[in-house]
């Protein structure tokens, strides 16, 4: 073949092979863009044009209480500890502990005439469980002695207020994790409780009857929730 | 456990050491190439200063963009590296256009090649200005196509040579534009199997997102890559079966192999980072994070420099004698040492070694490094393959070109790459928004 031939691009083409390689490679790549055309215009348009769009995941929660109640003696000028943790409790696993609350009750209990109500104190101490100590909505001590009903509450999980929430960005693993760090609600919570007794008039003239002591009931409440996060349609 | 902290700090370091990495070979490569004093076939020449000057322009371009861009001067870094990305593209193109098989066949193609394949760039470079840098028109992506179907072709053609299976000239020929294909989109085939399975990792794949015209046109290079790809795995599984497999072969396997590999890793990802995916996305886990670092990442920022001194040494772009070997001999260790403590630092970052032992083993890698160059140097330098002149000698056109001809291109692109990064310079003093027509 003479040199002016092979100067020309339809050489190189068909050199060989006739063009074999050329119309493989051409067809090859023709069929391919064809296939990737399709998918970025048609099949995958919407996901293509919102992939800056950030996605929102909406985190719904079940919720579910276990309950029970106990009762303690407590003698004058003492200080009893009631404690509350999962494995007291034998809470399931999986769920997450959204916030404990406690009821606390007496009477006046020593079967004197006109004996006043004892005067009792519950406070929780903020350590030992892992909870929300910041929030303000934390109820850790109250007292008095009109035989009233006291409310403590702690709230465990932080941000968890019960209603579903919508969560922008991220991935739908980092939503869960975020909703199941098992950390919040381990430890164990304790809560002090203790009674001042106040004497009837006159009962020092009586040796035999004294009131030295007061049954305290305690109710306790904990809520528990699984959450589930799902994508929202965009 | 993995310490992002430090993880995070050799990201943005092997950005770098792929900068150093590159720039050292496109300079030193520029020394041998004025040093050596053996004649060279011209377009093997010519094929090894654009292949310098390419690797200048990467390093350029790694080099801008490990500095970050929450910096003050975050437009030098933005439109430098995307100016030295274009020239690096058009470079390419001119690469596949003489090399290995000259597509360009008299002078006068040449010519007016070389003289097109500039202005291209230089248009692009004032669309990336006056339009802004996502512009459809200042785009990069079109070069995988030109570059990968030039070289897929070539290798189809010489590696299924009737006749001339056993022939190593030939077969050599055929091995170099395989070579050069992954040194160019090695990246993309890590992704390969995310576009046969419209998965959004390799979808969302983009430059500078929010042009739907770019998006695409980067998109579809990235798919053309992938092509390529295929097409010569499917030839290299053809020639095992045939009982004629090559060194390059288990190349090729090897990145299809990862590719389908990180199909499982990758799957289900959202956003893919910007660029040819050598970036984790937002989205990604430490897993995706990790796999993407020590796939793309690696073979981005120092398999490419790597395989580019391959390919100078080994297919004779660059000819050593007595004047120039200690030059080459620097270069390659210089390369090596580089490549090896910047590997053992990504491995550092991702299992928790402690620095006795990451020393000790540097300096074993070190010793094997040398002792590579001490076996192996000679071998690679001394015995360059010779392409087929006597046997195909019309596909290699014997053109000749003056000593001025070659420094010609060396001062264009001196020029050139000094004009670009001056326009950066003044980008960045006039505040322009790279993303609008801040010009019009």
């Amino acid at each position: 073949m003479a040199m002016s031939e092979s100067s020309n691009l339809g050489f190189l083409i068909k050199e060989d092979d006739s063009g074999r390689a050329f119309a493989i490679l051409s067809a090859v790549l023709v069929i391919g863009l064809t296939f990737h055309a399709y998918t970025f215009f048609i099949t995958k348009e919407d996901d293509i044009a919102n992939k800056y769009t950030l996605p929102t995941y909406s985190v719904i929660f079940e919720e579910n209480d276990v309950q029970n109640s106990d009762s303690m003696l407590i003698a004058n000028g003492e200080t009893d500890v009631f404690q509350l943790s999962r494995d007291i409790i034998d809470a399931s696993a999986t769920s997450m502990m959204a916030q404990i609350a406690f009821t606390i009750s007496y009477e006046e209990t020593s079967g004197q005439i006109a004996d006043p109500c004892d005067e009792v104190h519950a406070h929780i101490p903020p350590n030992g469980l892992i909870a929300d100590w910041q929030n303000t909505e934390n109820v850790l001590s109250d007292s008095n002695d009109n035989c009233e009903t006291m409310t403590l509450v702690v709230y465990v999980y932080p941000g968890y207020t019960g209603e579903s929430v919508e969560e922008v960005g991220q991935t739908e693993e980092y939503w869960k994790d975020m909703w199941s760090n098992q950390t919040y609600g381990s430890g164990i919570l304790e809560l002090e409780i203790s009674v001042e007794t106040n004497q009837a008039p006159g009962s020092n003239l009586i040796p035999t009857v004294n009131d030295d002591n007061e049954e305290i009931n305690i109710q306790w409440t904990v809520s528990f929730f699984d959450a589930d996060v799902q994508v929202m349609p965009l | 456990m993995i310490n992002f902290t430090t993880y995070g700090m050799a990201v943005d370091g092997l950005l770098a050491v792929g900068g150093i990495l590159s720039l050292a070979l496109g300079v030193s490569g520029l020394i041998l190439i004025k040093n050596q004093k053996q004649e060279i076939i011209w377009n093997k020449r010519f094929a090894a200063q654009i292949l310098c000057w390419i690797f200048i322009c990467k390093g350029v371009a790694n080099g801008a963009r490990s500095i970050g861009y929450e910096t003050e001067v975050w437009r030098i870094v933005l439109y430098s590296s995307h100016f030295a990305d274009q020239i690096f593209s058009g470079l390419m193109i001119l690469l596949a256009l003489i090399f290995p098989v000259p597509i360009l066949r008299t002078r006068k193609h040449f010519k007016y090649g070389v003289a097109i394949v500039l202005l291209y760039t230089l248009f692009s470079m004032f669309a990336a200005v006056f339009i802004g840098v996502s512009s459809p028109l200042s785009g990069i992506g079109d070069s995988y196509i030109v570059c990968g179907f030039i070289w897929t072709m070539v290798y189809l053609k010489f590696r299924f040579m009737k006749g001339h299976e056993e022939n190593k000239e030939i077969l050599g020929v055929s091995d170099v534009a395989l070579l050069l294909t992954i040194m160019i989109i090695g990246h993309i085939l890590f992704r390969w199997v995310g576009m046969l399975t419209r998965s959004n990792y390799f979808y969302f794949m983009d430059l500078y997102g929010g042009n739907v015209a770019s998006d695409y046109l980067w998109s579809m290079g990235l798919a053309s890559a992938v092509l390529f790809g295929i097409v010569i795995l499917g030839g290299e599984i053809y020639q095992a079966t045939q009982g004629r497999i090559r060194g390059t072969s288990y190349v090729i396997f090897t990145y299809m192999a990862v590719g389908i590999v990180g199909h499982i890793v990758l799957a289900g990802t959202g956003l893919s980072g910007s660029g040819g995916g050598t970036g984790a996305g937002s989205s990604y886990t430490t897993l995706q994070i990790i796999w993407t670092e020590i796939t793309a990442s690696v073979h981005f920022t120092m398999i490419r420099p790597i395989l580019g001194l391959y390919i100078l040494f080994h297919y004779g772009l660059i000819r050593i004698s007595e004047e120039n070997e200690q030059v080459g001999k620097t270069m390659a260790i210089v390369l090596i040492v580089v490549a090896t403590s910047a590997l053992l630092e990504i491995i550092q970052s991702l299992i928790p070694l402690t620095e006795m032992l990451s020393a000790g083993i540097l300096g074993v890698a070190i010793a094997f490094g040398i002792g590579w160059e001490e076996r192996s140097f000679q071998s690679l330098v001394s015995n360059p393959l010779r392409f087929p002149l006597r046997a195909k000698g019309l596909y290699f056109p014997d053109l000749s070109f003056e000593k001025q001809d070659f420094q010609a291109l060396n001062k264009g692109l001196l020029v050139m790459i000094s004009f670009m990064l001056g326009v950066a310079f003044i980008l960045h003093l006039s505040e322009a928004d790279p993303f609008s027509m801040s010009f019009w």
